[in-house]
């Protein structure tokens, strides 16, 4: 698991949406969040803030189902891209994509995905308080390991890091 | 695209007209967006003499010029008209999500006229527009309306302006609320949204802005992301809130507690920001649109007989207006009084106050039993609070007297109750204790729309960071005049932090960023605005705008007719001195409120007899054609 995603945490995403806006304007040079491969789902009665990007499945359904190969990973950084003059616009990977991280451009009426901004994703630098971060996997996991079990030990509130 | 100050969508509820125009580039560079821009249309929309609550009275909403780009903390909306409650000029402001979505949408304001036959709700999808039908919707709280109305239109973030029943039944203190716990709270906005039976406006917008200098404008916007995290009080805010001062404010006397009869209580750790987050009530930090701060709270009772109630807040303003005031410290019933002013729809300030007064009333025999429908109103009593919110809201019982107001109630009852009826110019005063801090005296005296900290918020005078002392040091010329207590130099004081929270407002940045935390200068904000607009402004010309907007404001009110005497401050705390601060000064007496007003008025050059301001200074600001009309009115004075 060498490769570096970017990572969730829910439980201190404050809701700004500044990830959005980031990101529409480095891919298009505008701020919108309706043209932004991260989305933040809210539920505004419970003020709940859940970031959601590509997830860079083992086993991509998006990639799977397109039907023109527009739908790649770069196998030298690992990035993925959509191929646009490929890309047909036929929204299969929209309907495959299991988490909802696809959508249409509606600029160009190709598809649209998390591409992590070449190695430096621009709303994990933008995240005010870590609820996106770059990093491995397994990095994720022992945090969390040692995270709880600081918790269960001595009480301390969770989340703080050894 | 779309354009950056975004369309003005004009909605007329009688004729059932809906048209667009684009915002004038001239008014941009005068009046910048946000609150400018809608003082500017009130200016023309709503002659002198309107009826707060009856067709005439425009309701506007608008999105800074900002919201909407990554400028943090830039998503705010004002929402101005005149007010019921006082018959002044009202602009209220609030959170949430709306601005950015309606700026997404395409539109900078929203201008309502008239008033529909039946209960509406106006839905903005993009470029399209309906007056539809809300008689299903109408007595619905303001959670309900805002899960029924995105689950009509099938889209659960749709961002909504709705009211709740207390905006229905035309309470004078209706909030009007954003993303359902964000209020536009202070007087009566809610009551004119009512009035017109609009239930909601609902918004979705798929569209994109961008500055005219692209580039340059990200990168101030990355630098401004910067400054207001690395501001001292920034992480403070983030982990305990507004009410994290809340012990700092009781320290220096200054906490309104027991309807202003006391200003420092020995232990009020229980109704603090800390605590909120220690005894685990506190759920999530929450951030309004843009913001990288996320003051906002999500709190939540898991246990005991309040178990399940959950709302956004308890705030700074809230836990003092609906606590301390009340006299109680009961961290739950304050928050369930909180989820009750959200979801009902009213301003918890002047919520909380109309009971305080009510419980002074019933406590010196002004009211009683009889008054009160057989109840008791007694000091620190949660249920009764909790009882009494609802009673106001629909207008039940005692709640018809106390959803008037403390002026009107007062006038009401009589007796002297109108001597702790803590209000000015008909607005319940923010929880600050103005005897124990004179910037905030000077600036609630002369606010347009009342006793209020949210026109000109003067946290500075406290000292509380480095960053406010320094700010004080830097508009005075000496650090001495750090310190709540004095009233020399609260002119200046006052003035800057005017002209910065115009800007602020107008450009939907958060006055915390700008007037309570210091990370967004009017420098930033200058250069932003240059690189959005395309059009270079200095510092001071930008704080000329933040004054153009202010002047219009306080000229809105004097073609209303008025005066210097009714910038005042309320009767208590010009004829009794602070208990907990027994000191010669810890009184706002009308010699000292003289002297001040004195300095501001010339500050500013307007007339001192009758703070009007005069032609020179109108003609400076280029606002002949409101001296124009107030000469045509008879309204404005010979000479300076």
């Amino acid at each position: 698991m060498s490769q570096r995603y970017i990572l969730v945490n829910p439980e201190v995403c404050i809701g700004c949406k500044q990830c959005e806006l980031v990101c529409s304007y480095e891919h298009e040079g505008v701020y919108s969040s309706a043209l932004s491969r991260i989305r933040l789902v809210r539920f505004e009665a419970e003020c709940l803030n859940v970031p959601v990007t590509c997830a860079y499945c083992e086993e991509p359904a998006c990639e799977k189902v397109c039907p023109t190969g527009a739908m790649t990973v770069d196998p030298a950084t690992g990035a993925a891209r959509v191929i646009e003059a490929k890309c047909i616009g036929c929204k299969e990977c929209i309907a495959a994509c299991p988490i909802g991280a696809v959508d249409m451009n509606s600029r160009t009426g190709v598809a649209m995905r998390c591409d992590l901004c070449k190695g430096s994703p621009a709303c994990v630098d933008i995240c005010p308080t870590g609820a996106l971060t770059f990093g491995f996997v397994n990095q994720t996991s022992r945090d969390k390991r040692r995270s709880r079990v600081l918790t269960l030990l001595f009480d301390e509130p969770e989340g703080r890091r050894a | 695209m779309r354009s950056l100050a975004g369309d003005i969508l004009f909605i007329d509820l009688t004729e059932r007209r809906v048209w667009r125009e684009a915002v004038k580039k001239d008014d941009i560079l005068n009046y910048l967006g946000g609150r400018g821009i809608n003082s500017r249309y009130l200016w023309h929309l709503a002659d002198a003499g309107i009826d707060p609550l009856g067709p005439d009275n425009p309701l506007i909403f608008g999105t800074g010029l900002l919201t909407g780009t990554a400028a943090p903390s830039s998503g705010r909306t004002t929402v101005t008209c005149k007010s019921p409650a006082t018959n002044w000029y009202l602009k209220t402001s609030g959170g949430g999500h709306f601005g950015g979505e309606m700026k997404a949408a395409g539109y900078g304001h929203i201008i309502v006229l008239g008033i529909a036959s039946e209960p509406v709700y106006i839905w903005i999808d993009d470029d399209k527009v309906e007056i539809r039908d809300a008689k299903a919707f109408w007595g619905m709280d303001v959670r309900q309306v805002d899960g029924a109305i995105k689950a009509q239109l099938g889209d659960d973030e749709v961002q909504l302006a709705t009211i709740g029943p207390a905006g229905e039944n035309k309470v004078l203190f209706a909030s009007v609320m954003f993303s359902v716990y964000n209020a536009a709270g202070r007087g009566g906005a809610g009551a004119v949204m009512g009035s017109k039976n609009l239930k909601a406006i609902a918004v979705r917008g798929s569209g994109a802005v961008a500055a005219a200098k692209p580039v340059l404008y990200h990168e101030l916007a990355m630098e401004a992301h910067q400054s207001v995290l690395a501001d001292s009080g920034a992480e403070g805010m983030h982990l305990y809130g507004t009410a994290g001062s809340l012990n700092g404010v009781n320290e220096v006397r200054a906490l309104a507690s027991y309807n202003f009869q006391r200003s420092h209580l020995d232990d009020v750790h229980t109704i603090t920001g800390q605590y909120l987050s220690e005894a685990g009530y506190l759920k999530r930090a929450v951030a309004c649109y843009g913001c990288v701060v996320g003051c906002h709270r999500y709190s939540k009772i898991d246990q005991g007989p309040l178990a399940g109630t959950f709302t956004g807040g308890p705030e700074y303003e809230n836990f003092v207006a609906l606590g301390s005031g009340c006299g109680t410290l009961d961290t739950e019933a304050i928050i369930k009084a909180n989820e009750l002013c959200n979801i009902l729809g009213m301003d918890t300030i002047s919520a909380g106050s109309v009971i305080q007064w009510g419980m002074e009333s019933y406590e010196k025999g002004v009211i009683n039993r009889n008054d009160l429908d057989g109840e008791e109103l007694l000091w620190g009593d949660g249920q009764a609070i909790i009882d009494m919110l609802s009673k106001i809201a629909y207008r039940e019982g005692f709640g018809d007297v106390l959803a008037g107001g403390v002026k009107r109630a007062a006038e009401k009852v009589g007796g002297d109750s109108y001597k702790w009826a803590v209000h000015a110019k008909g607005l319940e005063q923010s929880r600050v204790d103005t005897r124990s801090a004179k910037a905030y005296a000077l600036a609630f005296a002369v606010n347009p729309r009342g006793a209020d900290h949210l026109h000109t918020e003067t946290f500075a005078e406290f000292g509380m960071s480095p960053e406010a002392r320094e700010l004080i040091e830097r508009i005075t010329g000496d650090e001495k005049y750090v310190t709540p207590y004095s009233s020399e130099k609260r002119a200046e004081i006052v003035r800057w932090h005017e002209d910065t929270y115009a800007v602020t407002d107008a450009l939907g940045f958060c006055a915390f960023m700008t007037t309570a935390m210091y990370g967004i200068t009017p420098k930033m904000m200058a250069d932003l605005f240059s690189a959005a607009a395309g059009h270079d402004f200095s510092e001071e010309e930008i704080m000329l705008a933040g004054r153009r907007i202010l002047t219009l404001e306080k000229s809105f009110n004097v073609r209303e007719g008025a005066l210097r005497e009714h910038d005042t401050l309320p009767w208590r705390l010009m004829n009794e001195v602070n208990p907990d601060r027994p000191e010669p000064d810890a009184i706002n007496s009308q010699e000292e409120l003289d002297k001040m007003l004195d300095e501001y008025y010339q500050l500013h050059d307007w007339n001192r007899e009758t703070s009007r301001p005069t032609r020179k200074t109108l003609e400076l600001l280029n606002l002949s054609y409101v001296a124009d009309e107030l000469e045509e009115a008879g309204k404005l004075d010979p000479a300076g």
